[in-house]
This record gives structure tokens, C-alpha cells and sequence, in this order.
């Protein structure tokens, strides 16, 4: 079966100590590994500035995942954990392979066609240039030999 | 709205026209002036900035590269300000709406 690629986005109350978070984390993880889930990124983003108030709350610590994982039920589980949580104001999740896997083909593409047409050589900004986003899929074809 | 709206200075402006394959929109005539009814062209011939940079996704999570194409209420920009061909421009419109509901971006604010 295919494996699907999520992100996972949740943000806590900027007051929840550490140790809550990382419980958090560490259920999050536990869950994702019984329905034969991976996390393959975890990062922190600390308290930020929100773009509008959340529960009452001007700022919240950003946590952002992301999932490789083979069922889709894994994320409805996922996600009502986060919505139980307390501390837990928001949460998002995306599905990302769909979009990881265009990405590739275009990219295929592209470089199928600066070799057929030799690229004169342009500004500054051109060149067999990787795209400059942090693009969350790792560099595997595997996604889209499906 | 004042005549000159455009909300960031752009880095990458010469635009190294290739082949006009990908974004390069075959520019209208004079675009100067201000906005005056609807006789006007697209001002400023200018390129699409994820063209030119050859971006492939545009990543929600990138506040400070979504936030030039936001109005200061929080709108998005129409195309015609910014230059960005129609492809970026829907995939922009999907990063900015995920953005907005991950509370990175505001749905509106206050002038």
C-alpha cells in the first residue's frame, strides 16, 4: 500500500510548561507507531504571535510533525487526541503527497526539457536551481513510484 | 487606494525572460499610470516571482514568503498587482488560506 505523507500542525497555550508538551509529543508518536505510522520531523517553533486571537489567547507554541503513515485512519486518531487535549488550541493536519508528487513530476519535466532545449544562461537567478522551500517531503522517489 | 500598491520591493526583478515557457506573460503595452477605469494594462510588465525562481510548492508554513502578497487587511492580492502567473497564483491562494487557518495569517485585520 502507499504511503501518505502529512503534516501535522498543532499550537498549545503558551503557558503549558515543557514536560506537557512533550507528553503530548510522546502520545502523538505512541499512536502514530501502533497504526504503523513514522514521524519522520518534529520541530518546535516556540511561542509566536498569533494572527488572531485563538481561545482568548494572543500567542501559542507551535509544534509541527511530519507523518508518513499508511493508513488514513491514523490521522483521524491523531486528531482526536489533539482535540481532546486541553492544552491543545488548534490543530491541522495536511496531506502532502499528492502534492510532493506533482511537484516531482514537474520538476521531471523541467529537467527533461533544459536538456532538450539548452538553457542560455540567464541572471542571477536561474541554473538547475532546487526549488529554495523547504519542501517537507525527503528527496525519496519513493513517493512517486506509488 | 493610493496609486502605488505594490506591497514589497522585488528582489528578483530583472527578469531574465526564458523563453517566456513559464510565466513570462506576454506583457501589454504602456503599463504605467495610475489605476484609471478599466482601459488600463497590467502595469509594470512584471515577471512571476515563483517563476523566475522556479519555485515548485509553495510552502504554507513560509509566513515571510506569503506575506508580500497580502493587502495590509489581510486580503490577497489580485494577480495583477503582484505578477504572478495563474498557476502560482491559485497554489498561493491554497498556502495562504492554510496559513490563515493555522493562525499564521490573519483573515482580516483592522485598517
Amino acid at each position: 500500500m502507499e504511503e501518505r505523507l502529512y503534516d501535522l500542525i498543532f499550537i498549545c497555550m503558551p503557558t503549558t510548561p515543557e514536560e506537557d508538551i512533550a507528553k503530548i509529543v510522546a502520545t502523538l508518536e505512541q499512536a502514530a507507531a501502533e497504526r504503523g505510522g513514522k514521524v519522520e520531523k518534529l520541530e518546535k517553533w516556540g511561542t509566536r504571535k498569533l494572527a488572531y486571537r485563538v481561545s482568548k489567547q494572543r500567542e501559542g507554541y507551535f509544534v509541527y510533525m511530519a507523518l508518513r503513515a499508511t493508513q488514513g485512519e491514523l490521522i483521524k486518531e491523531l486528531e482526536r487526541r489533539l482535540k481532546v487535549t486541553d492544552a491543545v488550541i488548534k490543530y491541522m493536519t495536511i496531506r502532502l503527497d499528492e502534492e510532493i508528487k506533482r511537484q516531482q513530476k514537474l520538476v521531471a519535466r523541467r529537467e527533461q526539457r533544459t536538456r532538450r532545449r539548452p538553457r542560455r544562461p540567464a541572471g542571477p537567478s536561474s541554473g538547475p536551481s532546487p526549488s529554495p522551500t523547504p519542501s517537507p517531503s525527503p528527496a525519496e522517489p519513493a513517493a512517486a513510484a506509488g | 487606494m493610493s496609486e502605488t500598491a505594490s506591497p514589497a520591493p522585488r528582489p528578483h526583478s530583472g527578469p531574465p525572460r526564458e523563453g517566456g515557457r513559464e510565466g513570462g506573460r506576454p506583457s501589454g503595452g504602456p503599463g504605467g499610470g495610475p489605476r484609471r477605469g478599466k482601459r488600463q494594462f497590467f502595469r509594470k510588465k512584471k515577471v512571476c516571482r515563483f517563476c523566475v525562481e522556479r519555485v515548485d510548492f509553495i510552502d504554507y508554513k513560509r509566513v515571510e514568503m506569503l506575506q508580500p502578497f497580502l493587502q495590509d487587511r489581510g486580503k490577497v492580492l489580485p494577480r495583477r498587482m503582484t505578477g504572478t502567473c495563474s498557476k502560482h497564483q491559485r497554489w498561493l491562494g491554497v498556502a495562504i488560506k492554510r496559513a490563515r487557518n493555522i493562525a499564521l495569517l490573519p483573515f482580516a485585520t483592522e485598517l
